[in-house]
């Protein structure tokens, strides 16, 4: 059986842009959830979110800047920093054997923004020519395998908050079965736009503003949760099959080892238990390890008062007594909610989680609850931890459920 | 400004091309317009002289072709 390795990562994100730079910022608890001003402000009941800094023309042309929405952006950024990373040079022959593979919840929702505002408020007679080509949702993937000339499979999962934990798992099926030999995967997400921040407001799932702490205002597992922190940005990772990598020499971070995806099918918002678990345990059976194996889980952990509470037991329905010995922690308190791009960056931080042998802590656990009684990792990360195989946890509005097992090699 | 001034204008401001390049038997091809940027150079001609290219067959090869045409439909409109 084909096994599939990571040797490159690549990440844009509020905490930083660079992998190395998000996981020490994880490590000391630093949130990159902040208020913003932007001109809609007064339209807005809450301003927080998880913006990324970023200067486009730092990485592209002024042409280019105005063809590519913010979301391909980061993805292109992203990407550049993992295939620079893996270290790949390809014939034209190989080419032909990698592709893109990306998951997106709403594309290039900023653009089509700008596209409604010209039409509904301006009046306009007609758009610019590159509006499709910057709101379409695949463009982001389409953009990589350009610029890389990778001539495999380009896909593009658009499954709400587990979009990119999908499109990784589908990039490792690809690989395993011989239809690639590697795939840029992951996701991306710039959705901090005027109608999608009123949209997600109107859903009630957004955290409140901490009064005191702006910054301290997502609080996953803890008692007095609200939501979640709309965040943005783009995390890839380089897959690439197993042998290939080894014979070349690569650096690997990882092996990812199993992936599950299921749906609750039961509402379109609310999580099931049983949906959840049932992808735990398809991707520990595909690993093929025991749960005492399972080191660290990344959880989904989104602090809407639903999802803590049902991804807790789902986990103790799964591991049983274990469940109380895993470090669990939600990396969302400080990153936001990447939504299309969240599994992804998680994913990062779970290589780096076995990189540096550290569990980054779950931020703003200060009100212990009752129904979330695991070890979440409250507020400080733990350095010396031996973490060989970690599982990261996505699920999704619509029900989708997916999750990522990687492991040291 | 002549129309090819504010041609050459137009073609730096928005397409980011380099003033030298821009001569008039240019053809949009040699200055490395593909299909997306030739829609867009003929919305920022139709806005900035103020005039309709309604007819879909009208053929831009040249910068020089472009001046013709512009320079027409200006000269039909005080007509």
């Amino acid at each position: 059986m084909r096994r599939v390795a990571v040797t490159g990562i690549g990440v844009v994100s509020a905490l930083g842009n660079t992998p190395a730079k998000l996981f020490e910022n994880l490590m000391r608890g630093i949130s990159g959830v902040r208020k913003i001003t932007p001109d809609y402000s007064m339209q807005l009941s809450g301003r927080l979110a998880a913006t990324v800094d970023f200067d486009p023309s730092a990485h592209f042309t002024k042409k280019q800047i105005k063809a590519i929405d913010r979301v391909s952006q980061f993805a292109l950024v992203a990407s550049s920093q993992a295939w620079a990373d893996a270290g790949l040079v390809l014939d034209d022959e190989e080419k032909v054997q990698s592709g893109v593979s990306l998951g997106t919840g709403m594309g290039g929702a900023r653009s089509l923004d700008e596209v409604c505002l010209d039409l509904y408020k301006n009046e306009a007679s007609r758009v610019s020519p590159l509006s499709i080509i910057k709101i379409m949702a695949n463009a982001p993937a389409s953009h990589i395998s350009i610029q890389y000339g990778l001539s495999g499979p380009c896909l593009t999962y658009s499954t709400a908050c587990s979009s990119s934990s999908i499109a990784v798992g589908e990039a490792f099926r690809q690989i395993k079965a011989g239809y690639a030999d590697i795939m840029i995967a992951g996701g991306t997400e710039s959705l901090i736009t005027h109608v999608s921040f009123k949209c997600w407001e109107s859903l009630g799932v957004l955290a409140l503003e901490d009064a005191e702490d702006p910054s301290s205002s997502c609080r996953p597992f803890s008692k007095d949760r609200t939501g979640f922190v709309l965040g943005e940005g783009a995390a890839v990772v380089v897959l690439e099959e197993m042998e290939r990598a080894k014979k070349r020499g690569a650096k690997i971070y990882g092996e990812l080892i199993g992936y599950g995806s299921t749906a609750d099918a039961h509402h379109i918002t609310g999580p099931t238990v049983s949906g959840q678990a049932h992808a735990m345990n398809q991707a520990i059976e595909e690993a093929k390890i025991t749960l005492e194996q399972v080191d660290y889980i990344n959880a989904h952990g989104t602090a809407t008062v639903a999802n803590d509470n049902v991804e807790t037991q789902a986990i103790k329905t799964v591991f049983g007594d274990r469940a109380l010995r895993i470090p669990v922690s939600s990396t969302k308190s400080m990153h936001g909610h990447l939504m299309g791009a969240a599994g992804a960056v998680e994913l990062v931080v779970s290589l780096l989680a076995i990189k540096n042998k550290a569990v980054p802590p779950t931020a703003n656990l200060r009100v212990p609850d009752p129904e979330c009684d695991l070890d979440y990792v409250p507020n400080v990360g733990r350095a010396g931890v031996n973490v060989r195989t970690v599982m990261s946890n996505s699920f999704a509005f619509g029900g989708t459920n997916a999750v990522i097992v990687v492991r040291e090699v | 400004m002549t129309t090819m001034e504010r041609i050459r204008r137009l073609l730096v401001e928005k397409l980011d091309l380099r003033a030298e390049m821009i001569v008039p038997e240019a053809t949009l091809d040699s200055l490395g317009l593909d299909s997306l940027d030739k829609i867009e150079f003929m919305f920022a001609l139709e806005d900035e002289f103020n005039i309709k290219i309604e007819d879909r067959n009208v053929k831009i090869n040249t910068l020089m072709d472009g001046v013709e045409v512009i320079d027409k439909l200006i000269a039909a409109k005080h007509a």
